[in-house]
């Protein structure tokens, strides 16, 4: 028993009994941190999408949001990504002129997760809330860990470019505050027909993310890039929480039937 | 009150977005969205797949009836999307008599985009659009 007991001794003292997840997740402390969290539990999606019956019918008020979002979001571009901007704008126009009945495919159809930010907008979402990290998962198969334990970004020798970049937040009252970098160097761009805008390594995006009443999450957003933006972007998404249904089901698994491949620069479908 | 307008030309004047609604699996540009063809045909086989649903429908020629019949493929949304509107995968099943109505592809070949499908019973399978849904 005492060579049992001076074992056990031991081990505490230098460390080597760790404790266990289980002891973690019951600790006081974390129970009452967690306890102080919001409640954001629930399936969530994009508030642009309501009034939406079949894909193209939208309804006025929908309407509406979108006009009023697209112009509060709408880069300043410096003289250098300006003119690349508009480089890429007229490459896409002489395509879809060479040929409008095969429009060009200016990305490869999405499969599994958007990249951040545009990870927000297809599918049906749920937030899991916890005191070490809050973590975002969609219905097309993204999944973002925003880090609230207090860690800070890796060095910059140990980050490059990702889907969803590196995220780390923390709370202001009942507001998740994310900050996050090195995302895929570029930013969504719904015109023509949708395309890529490249970005510089500076890319960074900080969110605010509350919830405005029980059935509603609002983002906003600041894009920051010194080297391609004249001015930091202000923009918001709104999620609304979904009452029809109960299930996260996938839904971009490209490899069980994929008919829409680009083939030669173009969308195409194949119809048997 | 509801609005139709073609996707594209709702993006002519929400001119950039960060996070569009159309940044979904794919463009929807190859379909002719200010267009609508109305199929009356006999299922072939329903696909309850992703990352879409298909009805491959044989629709007859009705000005010629000795001619084949023309397979139309037809592309909806995700299972998931199509539950949201009472969809089963054993909605549609071969040899079901189908009314559908598609924005057609823009290059002629025999496929589309669904709006609606009217079953054998003629009633629309599934029902209205929830807020937010995007299917089919």
């Amino acid at each position: 028993m005492r060579v049992r007991a001076a074992l056990i001794a031991v081990f505490v003292l230098c460390g080597c009994v760790s404790r266990t997840p289980a002891q973690n997740l019951n600790s006081k402390a974390r129970v009452e941190t967690f306890a102080k969290l919001p409640d954001w539990s629930g399936m969530w999606e994009p508030d642009i999408f309501v009034g939406q019956a079949d894909g193209q019918q939208f309804s006025e008020e929908a309407l509406r949001k979108m006009k009023a979002r697209a112009e509060a979001m709408r880069p300043s571009f410096t003289p250098e990504y300006q003119a690349k901007y508009e480089q890429i704008r007229k490459s896409i126009q002489a395509a879809i002129a060479a040929d409008p009945l095969h429009p060009p495919a200016t990305h490869q159809p999405l499969c599994g997760s958007p990249p951040f930010p545009a990870t927000f907008t297809p599918g049906m979402f749920e937030w899991r809330v916890t005191p070490e990290e809050t973590t975002f998962i969609s219905t097309v198969g993204a999944v973002r860990h925003i880090y609230t334990d207090g860690r800070l970004h890796p060095p910059k020798d140990l980050l490059w470019p990702t889907l969803m970049g590196d995220s780390i937040g923390h709370w202001e009252g009942d507001t998740l505050v994310v900050d996050t970098i090195a995302t895929k160097r570029r930013i969504y761009m719904g015109e023509l027909t949708g395309f890529f805008m490249p970005m510089s390594d500076q890319l960074h995006f900080i969110e605010r993310i509350h919830m405005v009443n029980h059935d509603a999450i609002q983002i906003d957003y600041t894009v920051e890039d010194p080297i391609a933006l004249t001015k930091p972007v202000h923009a918001f998404l709104t999620q609304t929480r979904v009452s029809d249904f109960d299930r996260m089901l996938e839904e971009a698994d490209c490899e069980e039937n994929e008919r829409d491949p680009v083939v030669n620069g173009r969308f195409t479908t194949v119809t048997h | 009150m509801r609005v139709k307008k073609p996707v594209a030309a709702l993006l002519g004047v929400a001119a950039i977005l960060l996070a569009s609604s159309a940044l979904a699996h794919h463009s929807r540009a190859m379909f002719d969205q200010t267009k609508q063809v109305t199929l009356v045909g006999t299922v072939k086989e329903f696909q309850w797949t992703n990352p879409h649903c298909w009805i491959q429908v044989l629709v007859p020629d009705l000005k010629d009836s000795e001619a084949a019949p023309v397979e139309w493929g037809v592309e909806m949304g995700a299972p998931v999307e199509l539950m949201r509107k009472g969809w089963k995968p054993g909605s549609l099943n071969p040899g079901d008599k189908v009314t559908i109505i598609v924005n057609p592809l823009r290059d002629g070949q025999p496929g589309g985009l669904v709006v609606s499908v009217t079953g054998p019973d003629g009633k629309i399978i599934g029902h209205p659009a929830a807020p937010g849904s995007r299917a089919p």
